[in-house]
């Protein structure tokens, strides 16, 4: 045979080609599929080459809970990957998730029921069995059902969702308690409240794959995004791929701002004045678009006309001049002016704000100016604007409520934040509990059980929750529900050994980026370690011991049945789908934008209940709400009846009755409410308008704000026991402007005190232009008293998992402060919001 | 540019084609309307200008007679019973440790998971391992008409990534054993239908080796080239 050159090539390509085309060869190929180069799914050992075993399950790093895919090795979890058929994620997963096999393994994990043997906070503890434990905590509660006072049993969470908070709901409901606490007013209550006096239910999505203009205010979503990988992906796709203009306000150049087009400094507390400021500009040079008028509500009258409404928004937002504005907030009133024509000329935009502008006094009203921003431009559920998230609705088994109560639910005023402190604390003021407790005006519980949640740790004034703890005439019986000992559930009288989420059953629902929901599972990777046990099989045993009947045999059994029983899923094959498949959407759906124009069909308007309320405008149907007969119901008015909101059926608007911006947790109408009789009638601001924070109003010249923040690779306070986040991430010091750092004789790298009040942390200085003058940013994560070896450098006192030989590479000594100790657990008045950005305190050379 | 990327995608599609044409050869007995189209005139010139002789008997021959021998030959040299040649890759591979040569062993594996890392997966109807010589020679087929697609789109980012996948492919795993495999055949045949695409397998993959080397050096001088 010649040897082959181009030409002699490619005719015998061409004959090959021909030969091929005839389709006279063997029909059935090697080969299936398309060439993809498609992400995740398949994993080999490096050391074996054998293929691993890959079950799709669901990431709980953090609330984002991507879902996954885990491989497992001869029964060890050795890698997560994204799942990639995930429509919300990609097929992407962070640092946290991949890093969540370090949950399973690490070596000061807690395997075994345990028994205090020493006093509070000694450290002392005694192995015992599940059977010894769950007795103990049976025979705390059944007195509490004999007594009829089954609310002083508490339960308080941290991060539960989906499955795992129903399956808690559901036996604590059927025992009887709805003293049952969360977390959220730590995280994102405020934006929630907020939203709900707007446009409803609660969450916000934008819309990056359509818009065309993205405006940032207190926001690090590329790095710690409550829906993190989702929406950064987003962000990144349209900003690097089409070229989106994206400006970033904040305190810091985080990494967000550093990869916006410009990153825009502003002062502490001021976003909402900014927006505001920008809506002035864009209703004095008609740059408004009037669509959405007709749907808002901006006067005390209902039937206003779009130009009265227009009129009454320009009125209302007179004062905040841009030159005011920049006084203030140190935003440039030029670049106030540029970047709200900017806004309001693209063909659409999302206003992005987060704990920056929420977690403040009034931060729910800032939360408000952002939301006017969008609405004056038409960008809200529409393409490429602000839009109500989508998430699964999934349906699930449900026990009879109140099994030894006579069918009732009682609860402990303790969620909520003392008399007259919180207008609308829809999420509770989670905050408040421990001090409400201290109190004990509103009664205190006799057992508390908490479960994912540090209630020492994570809240503001770590000093203070910690005594409140110890303190057994003010919390006599405490059980914690944890996997890692920390610096509550060293404090429990009883510790239970939680499953960590690679170990559990679940589904999932969280907020999907593209506005289609996708409905998604957690499954178990590997056989759980040692005693540990999945809280909803706890509470089975609970259950059994107590004489209450649940719907459900365990937690898979929950799983399964919610499986069978979800419209979509069921038919897609159920719960051997979603085992095999891990995640099911809806290949039809689509956004749903503008649904608040869809009109209401007059059969709806007349079937039994529905009333029409003059005053709102509002169709509702009061068999829903609380009301006793139609006639109570008629007199009372829809918004002062409560409950009032869940019989919502329209709202009408110029004659017709539309679908409008459903309520939800309050009885506000179905326009998108900015004039709101809600916040009215609890003497708050009826307009957004801008609120000067009182503790900043009165700073001394050498005071300084102290704001936190979160890092990518961390979540607040459950990720330092794992090894591969705490090497990257152990130490915090504070970030501080030269001018300041100067003013005080500060080098960089100098050890400081921060104080104030509450106490004094020591941590070093970091210089960096990366900040604006007059302010100290402290991380979270880090400063642990306990958290295993990795994250705090002590051993805990408890049998764990065998010593973990990547010990001796931990090269690390240092494992930061933590700035919740100098941080007053303080609620904003309208939403019960931690007001994680408020503190004001003084920086000295230690 | 446009008419480079016009080269390159004519390129790759008549390599896809000869990669289609060896990976049907090599996996199974080939069919008389297989061999009825060997025989068109179009097939035998270049067979000729390449000095290639399927043998004096090969276009007089009916197909049916043609495919009952060729069966046979097939089965004799890649089946057996009895001695043969093994068509895989962890069989003809060299290993330091001669230990590591098994079937379906750490080398198949890691073929596998080179062909499924890019999308693909094994046909149900596929009965042989991963690491046959006509599903390696179909991967390269498979890859060099994506390629195609690719500067036709064009994506040039994504063709040259392409290239360089090929490129790692028969540097791992193809070019690795192929001419051992090849020259056993060629040894071992009694005829001169599996001889002669033997060296036309050997001799193609030669020189795919060295344009693609060529043509990824290009594509790192600048071309395109996606770091």
């Amino acid at each position: 045979m010649k040897s082959l050159n181009r030409r002699n090539f490619m005719s015998l390509s061409a004959a090959s080609g021909a030969v091929l085309a005839a389709g006279a060869v063997d029909s059935r190929p090697a080969l299936a599929g398309s060439v993809t180069f498609a992400k995740g799914g398949k994993d080999f050992s490096p050391i074996t080459g054998k293929e691993r075993t890959a079950i799709p399950t669901a990431c709980w790093q953090c609330v984002t809970r991507d879902a996954m895919i885990g491989f497992v090795e001869d029964g060890r979890l050795v890698k997560l990957e994204g799942h990639p058929d995930s429509i919300r994620t990609n097929g992407v997963i962070c640092a946290k998730g991949q890093a969540g096999v370090n949950q399973v393994y690490f070596p000061d994990r807690i395997l075994y029921p345990l028994r205090r043997v020493g006093k509070r906070g000694e450290h002392k503890w005694k192995r015992v069995s599940w059977d010894e434990a769950l007795d103990e905590i049976a025979g705390r509660l059944k007195p509490l059902l004999d007594a009829g006072t089954p609310e002083k049993f508490m339960y308080q969470y941290g991060r539960n969702k989906a499955s795992q908070a129903k399956v808690s709901y559901d036996f604590l409901h059927a025992f009887g308690t709805k003293t049952i606490g969360n977390h959220t007013s730590i995280c994102e209550g405020g934006k929630w409240t907020s939203q709900e006096l707007m446009w409803g239910g609660h969450y916000d999505n934008w819309d990056f794959d359509k818009t065309d203009f993205v405006l940032i205010f207190g926001s690090n979503l590329l790095n710690t995004h409550t829906n993190h990988i989702p929406v950064s992906q987003k962000l990144i796709e349209a900003h690097v791929g089409r070229k989106v203009p994206v400006y970033a306000f904040d305190v810091r150049l985080t990494n967000t701002a550093a990869h916006a087009d410009e990153w825009i400094p502003i002062n502490v507390g001021k976003d909402g004045l900014v927006a505001l400021a920008m809506v002035n500009v864009i209703m004095n040079e008609g740059l408004y678009r009037k669509d959405l008028f007709k749907f808002m509500k901006v006067t005390a009258d209902r039937k206003a006309s779009v130009d009265d409404k227009i009129a009454a928004v320009k009125e209302r937002v007179a004062k905040f001049t841009p030159e005011f504005a920049e006084k203030e907030s140190m935003v440039p009133a030029d670049k106030i002016r540029d970047l709200a024509r900017g806004f309001a000329k693209a063909k659409s935009g999302v206003v992005v704000s987060y704990r920056g502008t929420i977690a403040h006094q009034n931060g729910a009203d800032q939360e408000r100016a952002m939301m006017l921003l969008a609405a004056v431009t038409g960008n809200v559920n529409s393409p490429g604007g602000r839009c109500q998230g989508v998430g699964a609705g999934w349906k699930a088994p449900s026990s009879k409520v109140g099994q030894k109560t006579g069918g009732k639910l009682r609860g402990l005023d303790v969620n909520d934040g003392f008399p007259g402190q919180v207008a609308y604390p829809t999420h509770h003021v989670s905050n408040q509990v421990l001090k409400m407790i201290k109190d004990g005006s509103n009664g205190r519980p006799d057992v508390y059980m908490w479960s994912c949640y540090n209630p020492v740790y994570v809240n503001g004034e770590v000093n203070e929750n910690r005594e409140i703890m110890k303190d057994e005439s003010l919390m006599p019986f405490l059980v914690s529900v944890n996997i890692v000992y920390d610096e509550s559930s060293s404090l429990a009288d009883i510790i239970l050994p939680d499953v960590t989420y690679l170990e559990r059953w679940d589904w999932e629902d969280m907020v999907s980026p593209v506005q289609v929901a996708e409905h998604y599972f957690r499954q178990p990777l590997i056989k759980p370690l040692g005693e540990s046990r999945d809280i909803a099989d706890m509470w089975v045993g609970l259950a059994k011991r107590l004489g209450i009947e649940l719907a459900w045999k365990d937690k898979k059994d929950f799983v399964r049945q919610s499986c069978e029983m979800t419209p979509g899923v069921k038919e897609a094959g159920g719960f051997e789908y979603m085992k095999k498949h891990g995640i099911w959407h809806d290949k039809n759906a689509r956004p749903d934008y503008l649904a608040f124009e869809t009109k209401i069909p007059a059969s709806a308007l007349q079937a039994d209940g529905v009333i029409f309320d003059e005053a709102s405008g509002v169709y509702w149907n009061w068999h829903k709400s609380k009301a006793k007969n139609e006639a109570e119901a008629k007199s009372v008015g829809y918004q002062n009846t409560p409950s009032s909101y869940k019989g919502y059926v329209g709202q009408e608007v110029d004659g017709e009755v539309y679908r409008g911006f459903k309520p939800d947790k309050v009885n506000k109408s179905g326009f998108l409410e900015f004039y709101s009789e809600l916040m009215k009638a609890k003497g708050m601001p009826v307009f957004p308008t801008y609120t000067p924070i009182p503790e900043h109003a009165v700073m001394a010249k050498d005071e300084l704000h102290l704001t936190t923040y979160k890092v990518a690779v961390h979540t607040h306070s459950r990720t330092s026991h794992c090894k591969w986040l705490s090497e990257i991430y152990h130490d915090n010091p504070g970030w501080m402007n030269p001018k300041t750092a100067a003013e005080r004789g500060l080098k960089d790298g100098d050890e400081i005190r921060v104080h104030n009040k509450l106490g004094e942390i020591t941590t070093n200085v970091h210089v960096t232009e990366g900040i604006i003058p007059g302010v100290i940013a402290i991380s979270y994560h880090v400063g642990r008293e306990h958290s295993g070896r990795y994250g705090s450098g002590n051993r805990s006192p408890i049998p764990g998992v065998a010593d973990d030989p990547d010990f001796k590479n931990k090269w690390w000594d240092k494992h930061g402060v933590h700035p919740n100790t100098i941080i007053a657990s303080s609620p904003d008045q309208i939403s019960g919001q931690q007001r994680w950005m408020d503190s004001v305190v003084r920086v000295e050379k230690a | 540019m446009a008419n480079a990327r016009k080269d390159m995608a004519e390129t790759a599609s008549s390599r896809s084609h000869v990669y289609g044409l060896l990976a049907a050869i090599f996996r199974a007995e080939p069919s008389a309307a297989f061999l009825a189209q060997m025989k068109s005139s179009e097939f035998s010139n270049v067979l000729k200008s390449l000095d290639i002789s399927l043998g004096d008997d090969f276009q007089d021959t009916p197909c049916d007679q043609l495919a009952e021998g060729l069966a046979v030959e097939f089965t004799r040299l890649f089946i057996g019973p009895g001695p043969h040649i093994s068509p895989h890759e962890s069989m003809n591979i060299e290993f330091e440790n001669p230990m590591e040569a098994t079937l379906w062993g750490p080398q198949t594996v890691k073929v596998k998971k080179f062909i499924e890392a890019a999308g693909l997966e094994y046909g149900d109807s596929f009965d042989g391992m991963p690491d046959h010589v006509s599903a390696e020679l179909e991967f390269m087929q498979r890859l060099a008409t994506k390629e195609a697609e690719a500067w036709e789109e064009p994506n040039e980012e994504f063709a040259t990534n392409i290239l360089k996948i090929e490129e790692r492919f028969l540097d791992e795993h193809l070019s690795r054993w192929i001419s051992r495999f090849c020259d056993k055949v060629i040894a071992t045949s009694e005829g001169p239908f599996y001889r002669e695409f033997a060296e036309v397998t050997k001799g193609f993959l030669e020189y795919e080796g060295e344009s693609l080397q060529a043509f990824n050096a290009s594509a790192g001088n600048g071309k395109g080239d996606s770091g």
